[in-house]
């Protein structure tokens, strides 16, 4: 049993634009699928951070400390700031995370969700 | 006006640089060719106790296929641009994201991250270097396919191609995993694409299945190396076992462990053990979930006393086996009778699994996880340890012999004690040769503790190669003096490749100590 995919190639450029020599090139042996629209390939913050961040920033984990507390609307923009220049540039143990992992429109969606404390626990089951 | 110096790669003009910006620009597309500090912020975050000056990009490319690849090399061969190759980017410890060196243009390929082929039949995978192992691993839960991968500990964040090229290692059945790689798709540097093993004949369905192919087996060629830049790599998936049973094996002497391997080295061999089993010492074993300072807060290395509280505290022994079973009930039922008894036989041991196991003070429920091919970072807490992001993976090459791990511990031990720094190791057990990994964990922000770091690991290979131990891998940093270790004849076969196939030396110049 075959089981083929393109994935969430969510960088994919627009087929519109694409030489014909890069058109061929998607075109593999193994059937790949449709290139994705770029809407639907930036992840959701809740993806970003299951995919990147849980594995360290989990409680049970206690590898990094923890991030997903919300934060007081006054200070969003600071705490936002801090979020992006971590993730960005790395900070002692923690790795520095480029374009090519978390896109920058992913990158401030997630702050945006972590300053408000959407991927606290429970906060889910709150709404 | 500015006065900062413009980064430009080694011996290129700037009118160079800017042409061949430009034609990046065309191929790629203007976002996919990242010039700003802030763009190129990411790749310049290293862990090893190299000066940050040395390892700052020009720039970063991000392809997202192998045509695109094609005309990057044939672009850097005409304005002689150095580029150097990652994937995933998660080489932590190793060199990360960053470049070989200050000027070298990044080639990101972390968008080249399609999922081409699962094959649940043969159990193949064929994968684009930017498939990280969460990815894969969701693909497979989705499909509800009975796939086991095999993860090194930074598990999800990692992917398998760059992982399997730099000839890393994980903890299942199949933990060596360049031995499961089959077939490659590579973009030489005069731009040329070839497919290894069976891969050369069109339509091939056995690509993924047959290694070897017809004539000189090249794929060894394209790991740990700078001839090629693999765009495709095939590999083989474990099928999910009927039964799993990790288990744990605790001995509390240092001497210890030459009892071990050598109990250890005929249960392997004869694949009773079938996986990369690990021998854990206390303190990496303490240290994924337990910071130093609670234990000593002298900045020398860590003493025997605190050690042994460690141990009694943490309900952790000196050496603590971590291995698993696999196969049917039955089969289990019949090895892990084998294993009780060869283990048992001295008396020394402390042979348990399930909910006993659990219940130690260690990492055994992570090491269960990674042992079954789970997605789990725990070990990073290493990091912790001693805190302020310094981190060299020093890993010489040991046979399975218990005299030998004697000795390359009690070196060990030596030279970072010399240092003060602390013995944070475990062995991974291969079939007949062991990994001696140890994270030499030092303060990076404290720039006296990283010129000792530097020294340390400096002396580390050059002691451990007097006695005949070579290592298995290193950072950036250390390249040019390992491959020293490896004699001046390997060299000059390396160099006469490179010239053949790179005669530009645009490819990674320096990766391996390789450069034309």
């Amino acid at each position: 049993m075959h089981n083929t995919t393109t994935v969430p190639c969510r960088h994919l450029p627009s087929l519109r634009l694409m030489p014909l020599s890069l058109l061929a090139a998607l075109l593999l042996p193994v059937a790949a699928s449709a290139a994705p629209d770029s809407e639907s390939d930036v992840r959701d913050p809740a993806e970003v951070y299951r995919q990147v961040c849980a594995h360290c920033h989990a409680p049970d984990k206690a590898v990094g400390p923890e991030i997903t507390m919300a934060f007081p609307e006054a200070a969003h923009e600071a705490r936002g700031n801090y979020i992006r220049m971590t993730v960005r540039n790395g900070r002692a143990a923690m790795p520095a995370f480029r374009q090519a992992k978390i896109s920058d429109p992913e990158l401030e969606a997630l702050i945006q969700a972590l300053v408000r404390g959407d991927l606290a626990a429970g906060a889910a089951n709150e709404e | 006006m500015s006065t900062t110096q413009r980064i430009l790669p080694k011996g290129v003009s700037e009118a160079d640089f800017d042409a061949a910006l430009a034609r990046f620009r065309e191929i790629l597309g203007a976002d996919s060719v990242l010039t700003e500090s802030d763009q190129l912020a990411p790749y310049t975050k290293i862990m090893m106790a190299g000066d940050d000056a040395d390892y700052i990009p020009s720039a970063a490319l991000l392809p997202t296929t192998t045509e695109q690849v094609q005309g990057i090399v044939r672009t850097c061969n005409e304005y002689k641009v150095p580029i150097w190759t990652i994937s995933t980017g998660k080489n932590l410890g190793y060199g990360s994201a960053a470049p070989g060196e200050t000027g070298q243009v990044m080639l990101d390929m972390h968008r080249m991250n399609r999922i081409l082929d699962v094959d649940a039949e043969v159990y193949t995978a064929l994968l684009e270097p930017g498939v990280t192992y969460q990815q894969l691993y969701d693909h497979i839960k989705e499909h509800d396919l009975k796939l086991w991968l095999d993860p090194p500990a930074p598990s999800a964040i990692a992917g398998p191609v760059g992982n399997t090229l730099d000839r890393g290692v994980g903890y299942t059945p199949y933990g060596e995993h360049f031995m499961f790689q089959c077939g490659m798709e590579v973009v030489l540097a005069n731009g040329e694409v070839v497919r290894t093993g069976m891969g050369g004949i069109e339509n091939s369905s056995s690509w993924q299945v047959f290694k070897w192919g017809y004539g000189p087996y090249i794929d060894g060629l394209f790991t740990q190396s700078n001839y090629g830049i693999v765009t495709k790599m095939g590999l083989w998936l474990m099928p999910e076992p009927p039964a799993y049973r990790p288990f744990l094996i605790q001995y509390q002497d240092p001497e210890d462990i030459e009892e071990i391997v050598d109990v250890l080295r005929p249960l392997r061999i004869a694949q009773i053990i079938p996986n990369a089993v690990v021998i854990v010492h206390t303190l990496w074993d303490a240290g994924t979930h337990v910071v130093r300072k609670h234990y000593y807060e002298g900045s020398d290395s860590i003493p025997r006393e605190a050690i042994e509280r460690i141990k009694a505290d943490e309900g952790i022994g000196e050496w603590n086996v971590y291995a698993a079973l696999y196969g049917t009930p039955e089969q289990i039922e019949v090895n892990w009778k084998i294993v009780e008894q060869a283990f048992g036989a001295s008396g020394k041991a402390k042979i348990m699994y399930g909910e006993e196991a659990e219940k130690r003070g260690g990492g055994f429920e992570y090491r269960s996880a990674l042992m079954k091919g789970d997605m789990n970072l725990q070990e990073f807490g290493l990091y912790n340890w001693r805190g302020g992001g310094g981190s060299m993976w020093f890993a010489p090459v040991s046979q399975a012999k218990g005299s030998e791990t004697k000795d390359q511990t009690e070196l060990a031990q030596r030279i970072l004690g010399k240092y003060g720094f602390d013995y944070v190791a475990e062995y991974i057990v291969g079939w007949r040769d062991m990994h001696h990994v140890i994270d030499l964990l030092y303060n990076r922000q404290d720039p006296e503790e990283t010129q000792r770091a530097h020294d340390c690991f400096a002396e580390l290979i050059d002691e451990f190669a007097k006695r005949g131990y070579g290592l298995y891998r290193t950072n950036t940093e250390f390249m040019e003096q390992v491959a020293g270790t490896f004699g001046e004849p390997l060299r000059e076969v390396h160099r006469t490749l490179k010239n053949a196939l790179d005669p530009n030396g645009i490819l990674s110049p320096g990766k391996s100590g390789i450069r034309s």
